[in-house]
């Protein structure tokens, strides 16, 4: 089983708390998004049905339960845990394998566009730094191999 | 001043390259030392790529800052989700030593270092606080009195607040600062700053992305403001692009929405054309109409003696 990479302590007493609750947009517009049940969940050490659910995709990492708590630990860091496990399980949307791949391959998440560029008088765009950050992203990809973390 | 490069990151140049043209427009205006410079990737964007693998969150947005630790410059974008990472990772490596060797170690191996020495800025507090609101008075052609604006901050202009440290994170002032200087109302409403939600097009759930946009417009169709300032190429996605997918729907809200730099290079005497807004997919004709109503003053000829009285300078 993959790790949540939580701090447990600070989660159990956001369970016993709920106060983002209300100043949350997802929470406030979108029906049945509700972290408190998946942060509940997360301590009794159940949160296996989530990682399918797009509810866990609906946090709009907005900050704003970050800001408002008083641990300042916010609903948000269980939901991105949640993402990052399910998204090692492939069970992540579509649209992030797309735009993950474009990025591992290019470093950007597109190319800058020509003809409106030259529309608007705009100088030529400066050097992409791809190629220089697939090198990057390489040797930690072999670090990892080696067993650093 | 100390010269800095513009971090333009990939929606603006990818999508909305009349954006990067006003930015250019104002930064000439006030003659500041901004730079072009190669070597820039994606920040990269957080909600993708950290969900993925937050190393690679982090060595790629240290990189980006490396490059400008090196020339000895700061760093300024008129992108809210572009500095909130960066920033975000600067906070990350600046508290904690050991994961900083470690990303410096991966970064030797193409010679570069993250120092986190750049002061990283989002452009609207950067006009604020750098250019001064005084600075920005004098220069005003034709102001805006008489126009209602609502404003979207957009989240991540804000907040983190531990890691951008540029206003509150809850009540943040300095936007609605700048809009007042331009001679507007900035109207305070319920859902003045509710995110945006253009968060949800990108995990494939356009509809509730939709949905969310919704409640912010309508009620700003209600309250008959003139325009939606923003100045965040996703928030901009979001309303104007959004509604304007709406608007083919039949659902017609009708409110214009305009990037800061958009309303400063207008307040300077630079035309729509000029700046990009004719290329908007929501109609802004009803905005300028209404501009082109109000008499609107020239605002360098009035000395604003309170102003200078706090010393805002
Ligand atoms: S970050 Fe996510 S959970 Fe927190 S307030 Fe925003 S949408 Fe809600
Ligand atoms: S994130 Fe913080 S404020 Fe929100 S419910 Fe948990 S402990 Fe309370």
């Amino acid at each position: 089983m993959l790790e949540l990479n939580l701090n447990m302590k600070l989660l159990e007493m956001c369970s016993k708390c709920g106060a983002c609750y209300s100043i949350c947009p997802s929470c406030t517009h979108l029906p049945g998004y509700d972290p408190r049940q998946v942060v509940a969940d997360i301590v009794q050490g159940k949160f296996e049905k989530w990682l399918s659910s797009s509810s866990i995709w609906q946090c709009l990492e907005c900050h704003y339960c970050l800001e408002m708590c008083y641990q300042h630990y916010g609903f948000e860091n269980a939901m991105t845990a949640l993402r990052t496990i399910a998204t090692k399980r492939g069970l992540n949307p579509p649209q992030v394998k797309r735009g993950w791949d474009m990025f591992a391959k290019t470093g950007k998440l597109g190319e800058p566009a020509l003809p409106a560029r030259k529309k608007f008088g705009l100088p030529e765009p400066s050097k992409s730094g791809g190629e220089e950050l697939k090198k990057v992203l390489d040797a930690l990809k072999d670090r990892r191999g080696k067993g650093h973390h | 001043m100390k010269e800095f490069a513009v971090f333009w990151g990939c929606t603006i140049q990818t999508r909305f390259p009349f954006l990067e043209k006003s930015t250019r427009i104002v930064l000439d205006e006030f003659n500041l030392p901004y730079k072009d410079i190669d070597g820039f990737t994606c920040c990269p964007e957080k909600s993708l790529v950290n969900n993925v693998d937050h190393a690679s969150f982090v060595v790629t947005a240290a990189r980006n800052v490396a490059l400008v630790d090196e020339l000895d410059y700061d760093l300024v974008s008129p992108c809210t989700g572009c500095v909130s990472n960066l920033a975000t990772v600067k906070g990350e490596l600046c508290s904690n030593p050991k994961e900083k060797a470690e990303v410096n170690e991966l970064l030797k191996g193409v010679g570069r270092e993250f120092k986190g020495t750049a002061k990283l800025q989002h452009l609207v507090p950067f006009f604020h606080d750098t250019v001064g609101v005084f600075a920005i008075k004098q220069k005003i052609k034709k102001d805006f009195a008489g126009m209602r604006i609502a404003l979207h901050y957009g989240c991540h202009m804000i907040r983190p607040s531990h890691a951008l440290r540029n206003d509150d994170p809850i009540a943040p002032v300095k936007f609605d600062n700048l809009i007042a200087a331009l001679g507007a109302v900035s109207v305070q409403f319920p859902t003045k700053m509710m995110c945006c939600g253009q968060g949800l097009d990108r995990v494939d759930q356009h509809d509730l992305a939709l949905q969310l946009a919704r409640v912010k417009l309508k009620e700003l169709k209600a309250l008959e403001v003139d325009a939606l300032v923003l100045c965040c190429p996703s928030c901009f996605l979001q309303f104007d692009n959004n509604q304007y997918l709406m608007e083919k729907e039949g659902e017609k809200l009708g409110v214009p929405v305009i990037y800061f730099t958009e309303l400063l290079g207008l307040a300077l005497g630079h035309t729509p054309e000029e700046l990009g807004i004719t290329a908007h997919r929501v109609d802004c004709a009803p905005f300028l109409k209404k501009w082109a109503e109000c008499s609107g003053q020239a605002a360098a000829s009035t000395m604003d003696d309170e102003l200078n009285a706090q010393g805002a300078l």
